[in-house]
């Protein structure tokens, strides 16, 4: 368990309960100042409007006419409940109103709150003490026990909805803190999973679609490459580690029977050149098993530009011309509609002629070969066609593997990484290569996006739609 | 005169089969095991080509032995020979101002190859108006050949490679040399399909006269030259 003020998730909650105490706070004072403030303003704004009017009626009527107009704001039944009033003699005596006594050190033409004694009972007033010209002293007040009482309510609601907010915010970021935990736990058992060396492990699919979700499946197609990538690896270095052993073993044992004593000059010599030239062969794999994985790696892919088919399957049909007229077999070629797409000019001569070459060395004496390339929607292909026995159905989707040889060819000379070349060379122009029957014979398709495909249309293609896929 | 070739290479074995085999094919090859002291040898003797392996052991490496030479202005053609295979490489070692970039292992034969090509691209160039070997004459204007006065009918692809060949008289040409220059593609060919157009070339240039002018040279390429 970490510990607490690390986590993202108590970071996040901390923030989210600061702002939800902080916008209480705010809608508090708001309501505060709304309610209790415009009650006492308005308050004050009336004991100051009726000690005016008071002293008005005295400036004119005189101190009688005062008297009797305090005496009937008393019997009115108006506000009898809240109303002082009070008017002393300049020595403080009691003249009227429903004061016990002048409340002592009241600030005169100033509102203030004051305890006083009114109907034989203690209470808190707002007070506007005057004295009047003749020196008598007038005091206007509001009993204020009720505002105090509803400021009172007020503050304690707001202290109890504060401190409930206060609770909720920390209920609500502990268990957001779990959820979130929850969710990057399962993450990160898959990470450990993965680096005790279990590549199979992918976090659990969840039910709803959010962030959380979505990182879920990125990594989980992040692990899913990586472990294809990996299966390649170990594909790669078994069958390197199975297949180069052979013509090893067999350099092996012509150098030692060469060095046998009792061997002529020539024997030796020869031996030495037989297995130079078994060398050069083992280093030809080298290079094609290097030029399948820098294939697959994809960094060559920042150089394409448009290519057109045309030109490069004429001049391979060109180049193969004179070996196909050898070994009797018709090479032809189709071309239509300028067929064009974005790759590299050489990669894919490499592979054309990888292809064609196959097909002659396969394809047998009185054979057609036709090489085709057509421009259909958003993709192109370039296919080469055999009428000879072509591949078994169930070797199909194994000749592309590095040193596959299949039973007819074993005897014909040759890697077994050709087409695996095609292939990653193929994957590599983010086109696929399919291998179909051709009744008879084989067709080999290439498609490849066109150079200038919409790019929506292109995803479509790579997802792949044909049953035949290799 | 001998061809003047500095062995930059720290693996003794390779050096010595390659100044062995380079001096028994007439040129003046001297070897050098480390970086500085190479880098010395190549900026203070004059060479006709440098033979220069990427990794060596101390601070100085291949790359920075060339940057060092080009920084001097010194032009002379420099191979550089590493265990480093990727495109990449080749690009790196091709942007520091390496002439041709070849990778360990090897045969010689594309290493001579190789380094006759360069010796050919750093002496002038000469527009020729025709092409001889021997008794071989190609017009390179009416691009027509002929062989002991007799017109030869070739194919223009085929005009091209016997140009291509007869260009570099005695010197071997590899198959990749080949495709990349008469065909003008970048990719390795599979063994038989340069063979037969060779063997096509040769039934028109070879099979009625003598002597033979194209040569196969084993594990490389072919040659044109009057004698074996």
């Amino acid at each position: 368990m970490p510990r607490l003020p690390g986590t993202v998730a108590f970071r996040l909650s901390l923030g989210y309960g600061v702002l939800v105490v902080g916008s209480m706070a705010l809608i508090a004072s708001l309501f505060y100042f709304g309610t209790v403030g415009v009650l006492s303003k308005g308050t004050d704004r009336k004991i100051s409007a009726i000690s005016g009017r008071l002293t008005e009626t005295y400036r004119n009527n005189g101190l009688d006419a005062l008297e009797r107009e305090i005496q009937s704001l008393l019997d009115d039944g108006i506000d009898s409940d809240t109303e002082v009033y009070f008017l002393a003699a300049p020595d403080g005596h009691k003249i009227g109103g429903n004061l016990a006594a002048l409340p002592q050190s009241t600030p005169f033409d100033q509102l203030s709150d004051q305890r006083v004694t009114r109907a034989g009972r203690a209470s808190l007033s707002r007070l506007l003490s005057r004295r009047l010209p003749s020196g008598e002293i007038l005091v206007v007040g509001r009993d204020m026990e009720d505002q105090r009482k509803i400021r009172l309510l007020v503050w304690r609601s707001l202290a109890i909805g504060g401190a409930v907010a206060f609770l909720i915010a920390i209920g609500g970021a502990l268990l957001f803190r779990r959820q979130m935990e929850g969710r990057i736990a399962a993450i990160r058992r898959t990470a450990a999973k993965i680096e005790t060396g279990d590549l199979s492990w992918r976090v659990p699919r969840s039910a709803s679609e959010d962030e959380f979700s979505r990182l879920d499946r990125d990594i989980n197609h992040m692990l899913d490459r990586i472990q294809h990538l990996m299966d390649g690896v170990r594909h790669v270095s078994n069958t390197i580690a199975h297949d180069l052993r052979t013509p090893l073993g067999r350099l092996r044992a012509q150098l030692d029977s060469a060095s046998r004593p009792g061997k002529t000059l020539e024997q030796v010599t020869l031996a030495v050149r037989t297995s130079v030239a078994g060398i050069d062969d083992l280093i030809a794999i080298f290079e094609k098993l290097l030029q399948i994985s820098e294939a697959e790696a994809g960094a060559r892919r920042q150089s394409f530009s448009p290519v057109a088919l045309g030109p490069i399957l004429t001049d391979i049909v060109e180049l193969y011309d004179a070996m196909a007229e050898d070994k009797g077999i018709d090479l032809r070629i189709e071309i239509g509609d300028e067929p064009a797409t974005l790759g590299d000019k050489d990669l894919l001569a490499g592979a054309v002629a990888n292809l064609v070459d196959n097909a002659l060395k396969y394809a047998g004496v009185g054979a057609t070969v036709l090489v085709k390339a057509t421009a259909d929607g958003n993709t192109v292909s370039i296919v080469v066609q055999d009428d000879g026995p072509g591949i078994p159905v169930e070797e199909r989707s194994k000749v592309t593997e590095r040193f596959y040889r299949s039973v007819t060819s074993r005897n014909q000379p040759g890697s077994g990484l050709g087409l695996a070349l095609v292939r990653a060379v193929v994957t590599l122009h983010r086109g696929r290569l399919h291998l179909d029957d051709g009744n008879p014979g084989l067709i080999a398709r290439i498609v490849l996006p066109r150079a200038d495909a919409d790019p929506v249309q292109l995803r479509r293609v790579q997802a792949g739609q044909t049953a035949s896929i290799v | 005169m001998a061809v003047r070739c500095l062995v930059i290479e720290d693996e003794d074995d390779t050096a010595a089969y390659i100044c062995g085999r380079l001096n028994e094919a007439g040129c003046a090859a001297v070897s050098c095991g480390n970086g500085v002291e190479g880098l010395r040898l190549a900026a203070g003797e004059p060479w006709d080509v440098i033979i220069l392996d990427r990794m060596l052991p101390g601070g100085t490496d291949g790359l920075s032995i060339l940057n060092a030479l080009r920084d001097r202005g010194i032009a002379t053609p420099v191979l550089v020979l590493s265990a480093l295979a990727s495109i990449d490489e080749r690009v790196i070692g091709l942007r520091n101002g390496c002439d041709d970039y070849l990778t360990k292992p090897f045969a010689f034969e594309e290493l001579q190859a190789r380094i006759e090509a360069l010796l050919r691209r750093s002496a002038q160039k000469q527009d020729f108006a025709e092409l001889r070997i021997a008794d071989l004459r190609l017009d390179l204007q009416t691009r027509k050949a002929e062989r002991a006065n007799r017109p030869i009918a070739l194919q223009p692809r085929e005009f091209r490679l016997l140009e291509y060949l007869v260009r570099r008289q005695g010197q071997i040409v590899t198959r990749t040399m080949l495709l990349e220059g008469v065909w003008d593609y970048r990719f390795d060919p599979q063994t038989g399909v340069i063979d037969v157009q060779i063997s096509r070339l040769r039934q028109k240039i070879d099979k009625d006269f003598a002597p033979p002018l194209i040569h196969t040279i084993r594990g490389a390429g072919y040659m044109v030259s009057v004698n074996e």
